[in-house]
C-alpha cells in the first residue's frame, strides 16, 4: 500500500480523508471500513440536548442537498456516557464537533472531552437561531470562542468557518490568533427552497445549508484565499465527490479534506476515493501524497 | 440482517396500475430482507444526488422488486430505467418486525407496496384498500389468493379508505392493524379507531430521507418520546406513539 499520510498540525493522519460532522452515524460502520479513514468528525455535541428542527429537514437540489437539521443531539452527558466510548473503538482519528449558544457553553463542553485526536469548534451552523453562523461571521467572536476553548482543553482545536462572509481570511486569522491548530473551510452555504404547492419556503426556518458538488468551487476558493493569507493548516470541505476533487483541495492548499453528503449519494465514496488516490500517485510515479504539489 | 451497498442491474420495468414495478437482479438481498425492512435506491452519477427510500414489493432467490410512483424529478427518472441499467442499492435497512399470522392491513394508494410485502409473512386477514380510481387498484387478486378478505374503495366511486373503515369498524376488533398511506390518511384513521384498536395498530411512516443509515438525521418523525428517525427506528411505529403532523 502506498503512503497517503498527511500532516495536520501536530497530527499525522494515515490519509487526508476525514468524514465530516453530521453526515454519518454508527450504522455506517456496516458499509465503510472506518480504519481506512484518516479521521472522522462526530455529529455536533451541545451542553444540553437539542431536539432539532421540525421536518422537512432535507431536500435535493441540482448536484447537491440542502438541509435544516438544527444540530439534533442528545447533549453532553449522553455523549460522554453512550457515544464517546463507541467512537473510541473506531480505529481512526476521532475529532469531536462541539457546539454552544454562548462562550460559556463552548467552554463547558470543551473541558469534558478527553482522549480524542481533537475538537472541531462549530461556530458556523446556518440552521439554528441562537449561536450558529452568527458567531463565525465576526472575527472578534471567532477569536474569543477559539481562545476560550483552547484554554479549556489540551487537545488540538479546529475551528469550522462559515463561507457566508466576504473575507474568510479574517476569520481564519482570528481563529489562529485564538490558538486554533487548524480551520475547516467551510460549512454549508445558506440557501432557499420554495415549496410551489404551499407557495412558501420548504423549511420552517426558511433557509437551509447547501452542500454537495454544487458548492465545490465556492468552498475550494475559500481554501485558496486562506492559504494565501494565513499560515494555518486547512481542512478543505465542500462538495468532494471523487479523488480529483481531493487533489484540487490539496493543491489549493488544504492539508486534509472532509467528505460530507457524498456518502448519501454513494456510501462507499470514501473508500473508492482512497483507492483512486493511490492509483493516481502510482501513475504519476510519486512516492507518496506529500508530492502532490510537485511541479 | 446484513446491510450492503451494491450496484445492481434492472431485470424488468413494467407498468402496474399507475405505478412502475422495477425488478432488480440479485440473489442476496431477499435472503437478508425481513418484514418491515426497506432499501435506498439511487441512479448512478451525481444528479439526482440523493437516493430514495423504497419498500420492498416482493422477491425471490433471483430478484426483488419495488413500486415507483412518479412524484418528482428523481422518481420520474427512476421510472424510465430499462433492462440492463444499473442502480445503486443500499439495504436492507430499518427495523424488522414479526407480523401476526392474521391481521388487518390498511393501504392507501402506493401504500399497498409494504403491506403486500408484509402479507408474504401472513396467512390471511382483511385488506382495506383505497385508491384514486378503480384502475389504480392493484394486486387485489394476489391478496385474495393469499387468503385475505379484500375491501376496496376509490375516490372515483366517492369514498376514502376511512369511509370503508367506518362501515366495518367491528372487523378491526382484537386484531393487529397495519397502516400505510398518506399522513392525512393515517391521522384520520387514528380518529376513527377506538382506544383498544389504536393500541394494536402500527403505521408505516414515510419521510424525506438522506442516507437511510441514521447519519443525516433528516427523516425525523414526532413521537410521544420526541423525534425519532424513520430510517433506524422505523419505518413502522406504534400508532399510539407517533404524532403525524
Amino acid at each position: 500500500m502506498l503512503d497517503l499520510s498527511v500532516k495536520l498540525g501536530p497530527l499525522e493522519l494515515k490519509n487526508p480523508i476525514i468524514l465530516a460532522s453530521g453526515v454519518w452515524d454508527f450504522p455506517y460502520t456496516k458499509i465503510i471500513d472506518f480504519k481506512r479513514l484518516g479521521g472522522v468528525v462526530c455529529k455536533g455535541v451541545s451542553l444540553k440536548p437539542k431536539e432539532g428542527n421540525p421536518p422537512p429537514r432535507i431536500t435535493e437540489t441540482p448536484c447537491g442537498v440542502i438541509n435544516s437539521i438544527g444540530l439534533e443531539n442528545k447533549g453532553l452527558e449522553y455523549f460522554e456516557r453512550e457515544i464517546l466510548p463507541e467512537l473510541k473503538k473506531l480505529r481512526t482519528h476521532i475529532f469531536v464537533n462541539i457546539f454552544g449558544e454562548s462562550v460559556e457553553e463552548f467552554k463547558k463542553v470543551a473541558s469534558k472531552i478527553k482522549e480524542v485526536a481533537g475538537l472541531e469548534v462549530n461556530i458556523s451552523c446556518p440552521n439554528v437561531s441562537r449561536g450558529g453562523d452568527k458567531f463565525a461571521r465576526d472575527p472578534k467572536i471567532v477569536f474569543s470562542i477559539t481562545k476560550a476553548v483552547c484554554e479549556e482543553t489540551e487537545l488540538p482545536v479546529i475551528v469550522k468557518l462559515t463561507p457566508s462572509i466576504e473575507n474568510i481570511e479574517e476569520t481564519a486569522q482570528a481563529a489562529k490568533e485564538g490558538g486554533a491548530m487548524a480551520v475547516t473551510a467551510s460549512n454549508t452555504f445558506p440557501g432557499l427552497v420554495i415549496d410551489i404547492e404551499r407557495k412558501k419556503p420548504l423549511f420552517k426556518r426558511i433557509t437551509g445549508g447547501l452542500s454537495g458538488p454544487a458548492i465545490k468551487p465556492l468552498a475550494l476558493y475559500n481554501v485558496y484565499k486562506i492559504k494565501n493569507a494565513v499560515d494555518i493548516p486547512i481542512i478543505g470541505s465542500g462538495g468532494i465527490a471523487d479523488y480529483r476533487d481531493v487533489l484540487e483541495y490539496l493543491i489549493a492548499g488544504a492539508a486534509a479534506v472532509q467528505l460530507g453528503s457524498i456518502i448519501f449519494n454513494n456510501p462507499l465514496a470514501p473508500i473508492e476515493i482512497l483507492d483512486n488516490l493511490e492509483c493516481w500517485i502510482r501513475e504519476k510515479g510519486y512516492e507518496n501524497l506529500k508530492e502532490v504539489n510537485k511541479k | 440482517m446484513e446491510t450492503t451497498f451494491r450496484i445492481l442491474p434492472v431485470l424488468e420495468n413494467k407498468k402496474l396500475g399507475p405505478y412502475h414495478k422495477i425488478t432488480l437482479k440479485d440473489a442476496q438481498m431477499y435472503n437478508h430482507a425481513e418484514c418491515g425492512n426497506f432499501i435506498m435506491i439511487g441512479l448512478q452519477g451525481l444528479d439526482p444526488y440523493l437516493p430514495r427510500p423504497f419498500s420492498f414489493l416482493e422477491g425471490n432467490k433471483e430478484s426483488f422488486s419495488i413500486l415507483v410512483k412518479m412524484k418528482g424529478r428523481g422518481t420520474e427518472l427512476l421510472s424510465k430505467v430499462k433492462k440492463g441499467d444499473k442502480l445503486k442499492v443500499l439495504g436492507p435497512l430499518g427495523k424488522a418486525f414479526c407480523p401476526p399470522e392474521k391481521g388487518v392491513l390498511i393501504a392507501g394508494g402506493i401504500g399497498i407496496a409494504p403491506v403486500y410485502y408484509q402479507s408474504g409473512w401472513m396467512k390471511g386477514g382483511i385488506l382495506f384498500y383505497g385508491a384514486k380510481s378503480r384502475k389504480d387498484l392493484i394486486l387485489t387478486r394476489e391478496f385474495k389468493e393469499k387468503g385475505f378478505k379484500v375491501r376496496t374503495i376509490t375516490e372515483e366511486d366517492g369514498g376514502l379508505v376511512t369511509d370503508l373503515l367506518k362501515k366495518h369498524t367491528d372487523e378491526l376488533n382484537g386484531k393487529q392493524i397495519f397502516i400505510c398511506g398518506t399522513n392525512e390518511m393515517i391521522r384520520n384513521i387514528k380518529r376513527i379507531l377506538n382506544i383498544e384498536q389504536i393500541d394494536k395498530a402500527y403505521a408505516y411512516v414515510e419521510k424525506r430521507m438522506g442516507c437511510g443509515l441514521g447519519g443525516c438525521k433528516s427523516c425525523a418523525v414526532k413521537t410521544v418520546e420526541g423525534y425519532k428517525l424513520v430510517c433506524t427506528e422505523g419505518p413502522i411505529f406504534p400508532l399510539k406513539e407517533v404524532k403525524i403532523a
